[in-house]
């Protein structure tokens, strides 16, 4: 595909832009007060995954059904369990959600011996202190753990040797989707305790919300068949039913979202004509722009990843850092800022932001650019500004980043490398084209956020049922930004995505989201080694959130990788990796 | 503390087999940097550290699960555990997590309903634990019927009574949802358990259900947490030696009693000078287990003598040789033997 790529670096000091929209963390936060109106709408948060390539839930390629799953647990023998080969992940402790070798269980318990006999010696308040300071990583990792504390309280004390901490294992794969119904909270007992909400939803209203998503997994199924005009029909069943509950929150919202999806997908099959209309990049940015302020996803994104930045460029003079999607640069200015008052001064920095080509005349890589400049020229911070327009971003080629073997590279993907899992051309799948060549450059962080969920099944109907449960929680987390226009164009920003995902096949379906655990299989294929996040990320992620009067959004630590989510459903992944050198040929970069 | 910490070390060594007393020490370890002297709490470490798991729509050994939101206002989450139906063909479930929201559990079978409350010194752990999400998963499919595991709110954020609270919101949602039907003439047929701070828990809202004549067919403590000003000699004897110390469960008593109490509030000394009588007292039934080297046991079977004093249905089933946390993995006998009498409780 054609593309337009021009590289004319801009020079901080001779460019003179003023500005005033970028703030120390590139936030303009809107402080939604909390407003529990709409519990008659219970939504269900969960995942739906099935062991189906790997048989047994908890761990490893065998399955281990002894003593590990309830039938058998219900059984009155005193069996003890079968002997584990020994360099598989014990599965007894895996779930309770640890992964130790079986070879390495009496070691570890060795040092967890240990552990107690230096923690007796200390006070209370060194050991409450090493909580409050210490950075740790990957708890799932039992015995680089231990380590680690070992290491806090008795500095001088070396670590057993049993590996950085990286945890392995087989990851799942994520399968079919069950249906989404939503549990509306029975009228009757908002009488019994009435501070319940202040909405009273009818029975009538309540069966219409269960019947809806029945009817749109029936119309989903149909699709999946090929029956279009039963699916039309049910299509008008539906937008009655639509007329009949309340629109305007829960359910009917995100359901309309749906509705419309699918009567596009069948009123304009994907393989015949268009079912998305492009917007332009005007268009885009806008609605990006509001997604970004009403909800915290974007912000948690940026924020982890420039913090993982930050630690990775540490003691470096010269970094790079490659933004695969520059969009509107928000996430920029913390970073410059942050770089500004580093201890010992700023770095040289380099930012190649990729965007998509301008068909308005705008050069809106340029824009942004200049913003940059002028914001890292007020902080003193030495910066350089490229911008790469691709439409896609396998359309990059790496010469065209111009990395210098002498800097520090920083690649950062976020929500972008999803759009690569596409058919593939003549060379190869584009995302292994793709991590080849970032690996080729030699990053020392690959920096990448998902949406956490798998939207790229190949059955249809496994695809609709998990997007109506992921964006359903999305949208209720929306639920409680109550800012307009912002709250109004974030759901159109979403049911972009939707409809890409519900409507669109082949090359056109971008939106092929998938969980951690496949980025995880993917990426440690492709040669890259997870670097961990903190628990110093952890807690300054909760603490952005807090700055979101919506209770209800949490982060999870997992694997080293942290999510944000509603509640108790992860909705997008952070992850950071470094290249594993090739192993016959000296890195210089291209 | 009883003992120099080697001797405790070696004690608990030889009671437990080796997952076990890594998974309990490990806890123990962590734990002790999450308690800060000043009575606070490290909730941003303790959240780094706790191993959660998604809820799970398509069935895993049998049982699925899905989290539902039931009171916005306080964030109260319950996780809803229920049995699949049988796989018509490998890897296949029939209606696999369309969740049926509508229909009874059965119009002629009793399919019992278990209000489960995790444990954690009602500080720690969540309902979507690791440990407590696998623990509940059991016993979903050991009773073939569906359990609820509350999300309560902990201390000391949130101090007595919100857990209680969340737990008899719970017990009415629980009762008013007609997808948890059973029996011909159709009602919820409702327990409650929990292990330690839940055990106590259960208790507590069983109570306020008896008082307002909602019904519960029986109570199932796993080494309850109770307590009392008085020092029992099973604290004595026991403290340090089995993963607990004394000064461990008065940090927590501190963290959940409202601030300036004494723990023989009645919340935590139930059958003490400020306990209630339970005479007359329409209380369920209760199957109460007690581990012979928990050093809240005196306390636990003190619980026991009132509720047979109060004329109330108990049965006790006090397992010499277990420690606390002997339920987390199927690897000893004591798990065997309570699964089964959890069985025959929720069946009889």
């Amino acid at each position: 595909m054609e593309h337009l790529s021009y590289v004319k670096p801009l020079y901080a000091p001779f460019l003179c832009f003023t500005h005033h929209s970028f703030s120390l963390y590139s936030l303009s936060i809107s402080i939604s007060p909390h407003i529990s109106t709409s519990i008659h709408n219970i939504f269900i948060f969960s995942y739906s995954y099935s062991p189906s390539t790997h048989p047994h839930f908890y761990m490893g390629p065998t399955p281990y059904n002894s003593s590990n799953s309830s039938s058998s647990a219900c059984s009155s023998s005193t069996k003890p369990p079968p002997p584990q080969p020994p360099d598989q992940m014990d599965h007894l402790l895996a779930g309770a959600g640890y992964k130790v070798r079986s070879n390495d269980l009496t070691q570890v318990a060795e040092r967890l011996e240990h552990l107690e006999t230096v923690m007796v010696k200390s006070s209370p308040v060194d050991i409450s202190d090493i909580g409050n300071d210490a950075v740790y990583y990957n708890p799932t990792d039992l015995a680089s753990w231990v380590d680690s504390l070992l290491t806090e309280l008795n500095p001088n004390v070396s670590g057993s040797g049993s590996g950085s901490g990286s945890g392995s294992g087989s990851g799942f794969v994520s399968g079919s989707g069950p249906a989404y119904v939503s549990d509306p909270v029975m009228n009757d007992m908002n009488n019994v305790y009435g501070e319940f909400g202040q909405q009273v939803v009818t029975p009538i209203e309540e069966d219409v919300s269960i019947r809806l998503v029945h009817v749109l997994m029936t119309c989903a199924e149909a699709v999946q068949r090929g029956d279009m005009s039963l699916a039309g029909l049910l299509i008008d069943d539906l937008q009655g039913l639509l007329g009949r509950v309340n629109s305007g929150c829960g359910i009917g919202k995100v359901g309309s979202f749906f509705v419309d999806a699918l009567s596009r997908r069948v009123v304009n099959s994907p393989q015949n004509g268009v079912v998305q209309v492009d917007l332009s990049a005007y268009e885009n940015e806008i609605l990006y722009h509001h997604y970004y302020e009403a909800c915290p996803y974007l912000k948690f994104a940026h924020f982890t990843a420039n913090q993982a930045i930050l630690e990775a460029f540490d003691g470096q003079d010269c970094v790079h850092v490659i933004d695969f999607n520059l969009m509107q640069g928000l996430q920029w200015p913390a970073l410059i800022q942050a770089l500004a008052l580093r201890p010992g001064g700023p770095p040289l920095l380099r930012l190649t932001g990729i965007g998509p080509p301008s068909l308005d005349g705008r050069d809106s890589l340029r824009e942004i650019g200049l913003k940059l400049a002028e914001l890292a020229r007020s902080v003193n911070v030495r910066f350089a500004f490229r911008g790469v327009a691709a439409s896609r971003l396998d359309d990059v080629k790496p010469w065209m980043l111009q990395v210098s073997p002498k800097e520090a590279v920083a690649v950062n993907s976020i929500m972008q490398l999803h759009k690569l899992l596409g058919p593939g051309g003549p060379r190869g799948p584009p995302v292994d084209l793709v991590l080849d060549w970032i690996r080729d450059l030699n990053p020392r962080i690959l920096m990448v956020v998902e949406q956490e969920s798998n939207h790229n099944q190949p059955e249809f109907l496994d695809r609709f049922t998990e997007s109506l449960y992921y964006y359903s929680t999305m949208f209720d987390s929306l639920d409680a930004c109550t800012a307009q226009p912002e709250k109004t164009l974030a759901e159109l920003y979403i049911q972009r995505e939707i409809c890409n995902v519900v409507c669109c096949e082949g090359s056109a379906r971008v939106e092929r989201h998938e969980p951690l655990v496949r980025w995880r299989e993917r990426l440690t294929g492709a040669g890259f080694a997870p670097l961990h996040l903190g628990s110093n990320a952890f807690k300054q992620a909760r603490m952005l959130l807090t700055l979101f009067s919506a209770e209800g959004y949490s982060v999870e630590e997992n694997e080293g990788c942290l999510t944000l989510g509603w509640h108790s459903r992860p909705l997008i992944a952070a992850s950071a990796w470094q290249a594993i050198p090739k192993p016959s040929v000296v890195t210089t970069g291209r | 503390m009883a003992g120099s910490n080697e001797i405790n070390v070696n004690e608990a060594k030889k009671v437990v087999p080796l997952h076990t007393w890594i998974l309990i020490s490990n806890f123990k370890l962590a734990y002790n940097m999450l308690r800060r002297p000043d009575g606070t709490f490290n909730r941003e470490l303790a959240e780094f550290l706790d191993r959660k798991v998604v809820a799970n729509t398509v069935p895993v050994d049998g049982v699925y699960s899905f989290d539902v939101i039931i009171d916005r206002a306080t964030g109260l989450l319950n996780r809803i555990y229920r049995c699949a139906l049988p796989e018509t063909e490998p890897g296949h479930h029939p209606a696999a997590g369309i969740l049926d929201l509508e229909n009874p559990l059965s119009t002629t079978e009793i399919v019992p309903v278990v209000i489960f409350f995790h444990g954690g010194s009602f500080t720690h752990s969540s309902a979507n634990s690791a440990i407590y999400d696998t623990f509940c998963r059991r016993l979903t499919g050991l009773i073939k019927g569906v359990v609820v595991s509350v999300n309560y709110r902990r201390s000391p954020e949130h101090r007595y009574p919100c857990a209680y609270e969340d737990g008899w919101e719970t017990l009415q949602w629980v009762h008013s949802r007609t997808w948890l039907l059973s029996g011909k003439d159709p009602k919820v047929h409702v327990y409650l358990a929990g292990d330690s701070s839940g055990g106590n828990i259960a208790h507590h809202v069983a109570f306020r259900a008896a008082e307002a004549g909602v019904e519960v067919l029986g109570n199932i403590l796993l080494h309850p947490l109770f307590g009392g000003e008085e020092r029992t000699e099973s604290e004595t004897k026991l403290d340090g030696k089995y993963f607990v110390r004394v000064q461990d469960r008065d940090w927590y008593w501190r963290a959940f009693l409202p601030e300036g109490e004494d723990r023989d509030h009645p919340a935590c000394n139930i059958f003490g000078p400020r306990g209630v009588d339970l005479k007359g007292v329409k209380f369920p039934k209760s199957l109460v287990v007690v581990a012979g080297f928990d050093l809240v046991q005196d306390w636990q079977l003190k619980y026991v003598e009132g509720l047979e004093n109060a004329g109330q249905e108990v049965k006790l089933l006090f397992l010499k040789k277990a420690t606390i946390g002997f339920y987390f993995l199927p690897n000893n006998e004591h798990f065997y033997t309570l699964m089964d009498e959890i069985k025959s409780f929720v069946s009889s």
